[in-house]
């Protein structure tokens, strides 16, 4: 199994690879409604996101990151209170962590082994030893059965975090910002499946961290 | 999906250890066995080296190598080999000596039981390291293959209880497990986490060989004092048996209590016995073996810390949504956190 979900239509193909507070058949159902006519697919790690892409698609949403490392450019991106990057913090159990003693992070796999590593240790520091999960609800588990000193996700998501546990979850906000997901063209039909993510619903864009596109 | 309680205890895989996927190998002999490769990867970036990955064919053994190809895929060569049972000791044996890997990767118990047998017939020869997956009660196991670590297939306590107080909108405090007492260490372990989350544990214990009548009475006594119950994936509580006569008279009278279940096979409307089922997520699983690969590999190909072994991080979560909504109350958007829904 490749792909969490495919929602078949005729307008277009977009591939979406993005970490999100719910489970990819909740998020499938919810782009499938807000993308009418356009055929959605949504993974979860990098692996199926490379596959799919290489089976021909229109456009991708992901993070501007991935983008990056696939050399495409955005052409649509999401923003947040009229920024298109946002704020991460680590969050560690009984107390904030400090970036520069973290011995062990936790962090979602965005770029693969190689990749997230690089990413994990430029946000902490190169002392960390980075373990890393393809769910967001997975990050809990490696504080909870003290695999690592901290976990590190976009700011936005660590209330939801602390709604989840009784542990005392404390939060250390980083002065690094990353960017917010972004939209680009890789088919014939990017271009307007690209226009309709800019008039997703609220709700769908707000799930993403993202109040307009631009 | 409704069956019939003869469709669910057929459909149930239950029979000689045979409780989760990590069991379902059938027999094989080493006479019979043809080694067969099921899978080769090339390495984009080679390092040289080799990894052994012994399995049987089932879609969970199949999305487990989806996440270690992904992972391992790129430096190492991977090889699968088709092990069907406890006597395809020949099988792995063949393959260590044909591919000569830095490290082996077991899937499910009988593979592990034919690994160890292989071990025992070269006597004090080295083994490379090996990672277990889907085997099940590995943490504490004392007959585990040398130079192995692994994963447990148990998804922990401490888990099914932050996913449960994600679907349910009453308080999850107290949570009531029947186990018998080979399992008392592993329950106690798991209560201990649990604790962290502020969870209870009340233990009924059974008999070793216990009759429906005992797991009824320990259910009705339970039921009275958990807010919810915690079943376990051992087999010897999990007969056709046990389940007709005991587990389901007991789980279906009042009070309604959530039971959380390790097998999908247990959730089924019409039939009431799991409210929900909370399982490893295989592919995951797959990318935290892999994960422990490298770090034995880092290791000089030792595996760091021989008595250690992991608990699986990632879970899938199926509701029968049919028994939710008959006796308890979700809370709001709980079905945005759920992967599979059965209702009738």
């Amino acid at each position: 199994m490749l792909t969490h979900g495919t929602a078949q239509a005729s307008g277009g193909r977009l591939l979406v690879y993005l970490h999100i507070a719910v489970k990819q058949r909740a998020f499938q159902s919810l782009l499938q409604s807000g993308l009418p006519g356009i055929t959605t697919t949504t993974v979860g790690r990098i692996g199926d996101f490379e596959r799919v892409l290489q089976q021909g698609q229109d456009a991708v949403l992901t993070l501007p990151m991935v983008l990056g490392a696939q050399k495409l450019s955005p052409s649509l991106r999401g923003h947040r209170g009229g920024s298109a990057e946002e704020a991460y913090a680590l969050v560690g159990n009984g107390s904030a962590p400090d970036p520069r003693r973290v011995s062990s992070v936790g962090t979602l796999d965005v770029l693969g082994r190689d990749g997230t590593n690089s990413f994990a240790r430029r946000m902490v520091g190169p002392q960390a030893r980075v373990e890393r999960v393809t769910k967001v609800e997975d990050l809990l588990p490696l504080l909870q059965m003290q695999r690592v000193d901290a976990v590190l996700l976009p700011a936005r998501l660590v209330s939801e975090l602390q709604a989840t546990s009784r542990l005392p979850l404390v939060q250390r906000e980083l002065d690094s910002r990353v960017g917010l997901p972004a939209a680009a063209g890789v088919g014939p039909a990017g271009a307007s499946v690209i226009s309709a993510i800019g008039r997703l619903p609220r709700d769908v864009s707000r799930l993403l961290g993202v109040d307009e596109w631009r | 999906m409704a069956l019939t309680r003869r469709e669910f205890l057929l459909g149930f895989p239950i029979g000689a250890g045979a409780v989760l996927a990590c069991q379902s190998s059938g027999v094989g002999t080493s006479a019979k066995d043809a080694y067969t490769e099921l899978r080769r990867s090339k390495p984009s970036r080679p390092s040289g080296q080799s990894i052994l990955v012994c399995m049987p064919e089932t879609e969970q053994t199949e999305q487990v190598w989806t996440g270690l190809s992904d992972e391992l895929g790129e430096k190492f060569e991977l090889i699968a080999v088709r092990v069907d049972g406890k006597d395809s000791g020949a099988t792995i044996a063949h393959g260590l000596e044909k591919h000569r890997p830095s490290g082996l990767v077991l899937m499910n118990n009988p593979t592990v039981a034919a690994y160890r047998s292989v071990q025992r017939q070269a006597g004090k020869g080295s083994f490379p390291p090996a990672v277990i997956v889907m085997s099940s009660f590995l943490e504490g196991h004392r007959d585990r293959p040398a130079a192995a670590t692994g994963i447990s297939y148990e998804v922990p306590l401490i888990t099914v209880v932050t996913n449960l107080r994600k679907l349910i909108a009453s308080r999850i405090e107290r949570v009531g497990v029947i186990q018998r007492e080979p399992l008392a260490g592993f329950v106690n372990r798991q209560a201990a986490l649990a604790q962290l989350e502020q969870t209870a544990v009340i233990r009924e214990t059974v008999g070793s060989d216990p009759n429906p009548s005992e797991i009824k009475r320990a259910l009705r006594k339970l039921k009275h004092q958990v807010d919810a119950l915690w079943v376990l994936n051992d087999d010897r509580l999990l007969s056709p048996h046990l389940i007709m006569d005991g587990w389901l008279p007991g789980l279906n009278e009042r009070p309604w209590v959530p039971t959380i279940v390790g097998a999908a096979s247990l959730v089924s409307p019409g039939q009431s016995f799991g409210t929900f089922a909370v399982l490893p997520d295989h592919t995951a699983l797959g990318v935290q073996a892999a994960n422990l690969m490298y770090d034995i590999a880092d290791n000089d190909w030792t595996v760091p810390g021989v008595e250690d072994t992991q608990l699986p991080l990632s879970t899938t979560t199926t509701v029968d949504l049919t028994q939710v909504l008959e006796r308890f109350a979700l809370r709001n958007g709980a079905l945005a956190q759920v992967d599979r829904i059965l209702e009738r």
